[in-house]
């Protein structure tokens, strides 16, 4: 039987490339490196809207390969605070992370209010086991 | 006809029954169906879908219109819409351990990709959401933060339903420290234990 060695890629992205995308752009952006087998780390929390945006583009993504993310933020404060809509308003960024990956590649992802922890491990899947026999 | 018309501005200027469209959201298999119908059951008689422990069951919005709850002196008109789970993954392998067959295991999760995004687009258009969440198990995960945070920034009146509270090791209070902002009732929705918590908070909270 193989014990082929496990690559994991991680790939920290600024928020400062996140903003050259608009809407969409920005969420098949995100899913073609997770596609890729790679798991990301932003330097920004997702709003709650993009959530939803993300989920929605996954939905449309998966297939009989990819069969959807694990995500996670942290939001720094409130994501609609008066600190926020001001820092926001003046093109400032609120901060916080969000952590992306495919679900075939993260067995766990751990969320508590002010940390997020990973467990990644590369998954056979059926069909790739019955490929191998 | 103008008289028709006139009458049925004076009804809804003064005070017709407004029906409220009431959401059952959560991930999957948290027990959303099995409490539409329990509601449904009480009130109509007629349940609203089928309960598996297959995920992804309801795949499109089930819908009991007209359903009428009295509740502490007030009826609330209400259309019951059960929507199916928000989840981030659909994998067509996971129903291949239940037994279908590799076609319909595909099949199932490309409809179950479909119900997902129906869900999401129906977050605009309800009038107050039952978030449902499986009390035995973590609550406190993305789907859930997720379903919250689109309803709260839409001003929609939201009620946790802490459910399966009749399992052993169901732990409500793990939902009530993760998300104290919000009411939370706990009930078991296929044993309809403390069932008239939840009509009663859905007659204080709902608009």
């Amino acid at each position: 039987m193989k014990n082929p060695s496990i690559n994991i890629e991680l790939e920290f992205i600024s928020s400062d490339i996140l903003e050259e995308f608009k809407g969409e752009e920005k969420m098949q952006y995100i899913l073609d490196k997770i596609k890729d087998n790679k798991i990301l780390v932003m330097e920004e929390s997702l709003s709650s809207t993009d959530e939803a945006k993300l989920i929605e583009a996954t939905m449309r993504n998966i297939s009989e390969k990819f069969s959807g993310i694990e995500v996670s933020t942290l939001r720094e404060k409130q994501e609609n605070g008066i600190r926020e809509t001001i820092i926001k308003l003046l093109g400032g960024k609120t901060g916080g992370l969000t952590v992306i990956g495919p679900s075939k590649l993260i067995k766990q992802i751990k969320k508590e209010p002010k940390r997020i922890s990973v467990l990644a491990e590369k998954k056979q899947s059926d069909s790739e086991k019955n490929s191998e026999e | 006809m103008p008289f028709r018309k006139l009458l049925g501005w004076f009804k809804g200027f003064f005070g017709k029954k407004k029906i409220i469209r009431l959401g059952l959201y959560g991930p999957p298999n948290a027990g959303k169906t099995t409490l539409a119908n329990k509601i449904s059951i009480d009130w109509t008689g007629e349940p609203v879908g089928t309960v598996s422990e297959v995920p992804h069951e309801t795949r499109e919005v089930q819908k009991k219109e007209r359903v009428i709850v009295k509740v502490g002196g007030r009826k609330i008109v209400m259309n019951l819409l059960d929507m199916p789970g928000i989840s981030t993954k659909i994998d067509f392998e996971e129903f291949l351990q239940y037994g279908f067959s590799a076609e319909d295991a595909k099949q199932r999760a490309k409809e179950a990709t479909k119900g997902v995004i129906e869900a999401i687009k129906w977050l605009e258009n309800v009038d107050t959401a039952l978030v449902i969440m499986d009390s035995t198990k973590d609550p406190y995960t993305q789907v859930n933060i997720t379903i919250l945070g689109n309803l709260e920034a839409r001003n929609i009146p939201i009620i946790i339903v802490a459910n399966k509270i009749d399992l052993p090791d169901s732990n409500a209070k793990w939902i009530e420290e993760a998300f104290p902002q919000h009411p939370i009732v706990r009930i078991s929705g296929l044993t309809g234990s403390n069932i008239e918590d939840l009509y009663n908070a859905i007659a204080k909270h709902s608009k």
